[in-house]
C-alpha cells in the first residue's frame, strides 16, 4: 500500500515537472521579447550562407552572403550579383569593400555590435513604450518555418518593422521596414539559406585579385570630439532623447559641425548644426527610407537626418533652438 | 503560387483577369505582386519579365490614351463603381512602374525660401519631387548619421549599402585618373595590407 502511494506521488511530481517545463516553454515561445533577444544572438553567432534579395524603392538587388562566427571573430562576405559586382569582405572589425569596376578597395572599420542583419538595436538600447511588439503568425520563408513578429509604433513619428524569425534558430529570414501607410519601404529577405552548416574558408576569400587595385582608408573620414551643447528641440517627438553630442569636422572644410544624436531606442535621428553659409537651403530630401530636412535657424544651418518619416526630421529640424 | 505564375506569364487569361481585378482592391496583393516582379528581376538579371509585359499589354489594351499619371492617381483611390473597370489596369501600371523604374533618392527644396541650393532644381509643386544628386554636405550628413547610428547596433545591410554607395561616389574613376591620385576626402594606402 505504502509502495503504491510512493509511486503515485512520484508520478504526480513528474507530471507537475513536465507541466511546469511545458508552461515555461510556452511562455518563452509566446513572448516576443524572448524571440528578439534570441535574434540578437542569432545574427551574430549563427553561421549561414545564402542568397538575399534586398528591395528598396521598387528596386531589387540579389546578394550572395556568407557569415561565420568562430573564436569570437565575425567573418562575412557579400557579393552583389549585378551592377558593378561590389564585394564586401569582413574579417573581425576590418572591412574591405572591393569595387572591381574602379579597381579600388575601400578599407573601413565596423564595430563589434554591427552585423549584416543587425536591424534592431541591442538589448541595452531596446525600445520602450513607443512601440508594441507582438507575434503575428507562423509563416514560411526560404523554405523554412518562421514566426512573424510585428513592431508597431504608436504614432506617425517612426517606422515599424515586420520580422520573420526562423523558428529553429531565431535568425531573421526576412525583415521589412514599414512606413506610416503600412507599406514596406525596405525589405531584406532570403531566397535560400543554409544555417549552421560547415563553411569552408575559401567561401570567405575575395573573388577578385586586388594586386593592382588602389586602396583607400575610410577610417579617418571624420574627425570628431565630444562636446556639450545648448542646442535643444522645443518640440521633440515623444520618446526621443539625446544619446550623444559631439563636434565633427566634415571632409570638405575646416568647419566643425555640432552633431546631436536622438533616439527613441529604435529610431535614430541625427541633427547637424553648422554656421550658415552662402547657398545653404531649406527643404527635404530622402534616400530610401531615410529622410532629411534642412532649416535655417538664425545664423545656423540645421539638418535632421534619420530612418524615420519625413514629418519627424522636419519637426525636429525646425524646432531646434540655440542656447 | 498564383502570383508567381502570373509574373512568369503562365497564368491562364481568365485567372489573370481575376487577379488583376483583385489587385485593384487589395493593397497587400499589389505589394506582393510588386515584390515578386522585383525579385524576379533581381534573380534573373532581366530588364523585363513576362508579368510586366503582360501588364503593359493590359494597360495599352484597356486604356488607350489615358495619361499614366491619371492611372497612378486612380490606383491610390478606393474603387468606386465608376472607376472599377479601370482599377485593375491602373494598379497594374503602378506595379509595372515600380518594377521597371524604382525611385532614386529625391530632393525637394522649399521655394518660399530665398536662399536656395546653388545649382539645384527646385520642386515644381508640393506633391512632386525632382530626382537629383545629393548635395555634398548632405551626403556627408547621411554617411555620418549611418556611422553613428551603427554604434548603437540599430543598423543593417541596407544602411551599409547606402553608405558604401555614397563612399563610391567619392572615388575617382581610374580611367579619369591614371596617376592614381587619391580622392580628396580619402586617404590612399601606398601598399596592400
Amino acid at each position: 500500500m505504502q509502495f503504491l502511494r510512493r509511486q503515485t506521488l512520484a508520478r504526480l511530481i513528474l507530471l507537475i515537472g513536465l507541466l511546469a517545463g511545458f508552461a515555461t516553454a510556452l511562455a518563452d515561445s509566446s513572448d516576443p521579447s524572448v524571440w528578439l533577444d534570441r535574434m540578437g544572438d542569432a545574427v551574430k553567432k549563427t553561421s549561414y550562407e545564402g542568397t538575399v534579395i534586398r528591395i528598396r524603392d521598387g528596386e531589387a538587388e540579389a546578394l550572395k552572403v556568407v557569415h561565420t562566427f568562430a573564436d569570437g571573430v565575425i567573418r562575412e562576405k557579400v557579393i552583389a550579383q549585378e551592377g558593378n559586382g561590389l564585394e564586401i569582405i569582413r574579417n573581425g572589425n576590418e572591412v574591405h569593400c572591393i569595387l572591381p569596376d574602379r579597381k579600388s578597395v575601400l578599407v573601413e572599420e565596423w564595430d563589434d555590435q554591427s552585423t549584416l542583419f543587425s536591424t534592431l538595436p541591442s538589448r541595452d538600447f531596446r525600445f520602450g513604450s513607443e512601440y508594441d511588439v507582438s507575434i503575428v503568425r507562423e509563416d514560411r520563408v526560404a523554405g523554412r518555418q518562421a514566426n512573424l513578429l510585428a513592431v508597431r509604433p504608436h504614432d506617425g513619428y517612426r517606422y515599424g518593422y515586420r520580422i520573420w524569425l526562423d523558428t529553429e534558430t531565431s535568425f531573421p529570414l526576412q525583415t521589412q521596414l514599414i512606413g506610416t501607410d503600412g507599406a514596406a519601404i525596405e525589405q531584406i529577405k532570403f531566397a535560400e539559406i543554409s544555417l549552421n552548416q560547415e563553411i569552408h574558408a575559401s567561401a570567405l576569400a575575395p573573388s577578385y585579385s586586388t594586386e593592382n587595385y588602389r586602396w583607400f582608408n575610410q577610417s579617418n573620414l571624420h574627425v570628431t570630439r565630444s562636446v556639450e551643447t545648448g542646442w535643444v528641440s522645443s518640440n521633440l517627438p515623444q520618446g526621443f532623447r539625446v544619446i550623444s553630442t559631439h563636434e565633427e569636422r566634415m571632409t570638405d572644410g575646416d568647419q566643425f559641425v555640432t552633431h546631436i544624436l536622438y533616439s527613441d531606442g529604435l529610431a535614430n535621428v541625427s541633427v547637424f548644426v553648422a554656421q550658415l553659409e552662402e547657398g545653404d537651403s531649406q527643404g527635404e530630401s530622402n534616400v530610401g527610407g531615410s529622410n532629411a530636412y534642412s532649416a535655417i535657424v538664425g545664423d545656423h544651418h540645421v539638418t535632421a537626418v534619420g530612418k524615420v518619416p519625413a514629418i519627424t526630421v522636419e519637426q525636429i529640424a525646425t524646432t531646434m533652438r540655440a542656447p | 503560387m498564383q502570383i508567381s505564375a502570373f509574373v512568369d506569364g503562365e497564368l491562364p487569361d481568365n485567372e489573370a483577369d481575376l487577379l488583376l481585378r483583385r489587385m485593384g482592391q487589395d493593397a497587400e496583393l499589389r505589394h506582393r505582386v510588386a515584390e515578386y516582379l522585383a525579385i524576379g528581376r533581381a534573380l534573373r538579371g532581366e530588364i523585363s519579365v513576362p508579368g510586366v509585359d503582360r501588364i503593359h499589354e493590359r494597360v495599352s489594351a484597356e486604356i488607350d490614351d489615358k495619361p499614366l499619371e491619371d492611372l497612378i492617381a486612380t490606383a491610390g483611390s478606393p474603387p468606386t463603381s465608376a472607376i472599377r473597370p479601370l482599377a485593375g489596369a491602373a494598379v497594374a501600371a503602378t506595379v509595372a512602374l515600380l518594377a521597371i523604374f524604382g525611385l532614386q533618392q529625391t530632393t525637394s527644396v522649399d521655394e518660399s525660401d530665398a536662399k536656395t541650393l546653388a545649382g539645384s532644381v527646385a520642386a515644381t509643386d508640393a506633391g512632386y519631387t525632382v530626382p537629383q544628386p545629393l548635395d555634398e554636405q548632405l551626403r556627408q550628413y547621411y554617411m555620418s548619421h549611418g556611422a553613428t547610428a551603427t554604434e548603437f547596433g540599430a543598423n543593417g545591410i541596407n544602411s551599409r549599402f547606402v553608405s558604401l554607395r555614397m563612399s563610391e561616389e567619392t572615388l575617382q574613376d581610374p580611367a579619369d585618373d591614371e596617376e592614381t591620385a587619391p580622392a580628396e576626402d580619402t586617404e590612399e594606402q601606398p601598399t596592400q595590407p
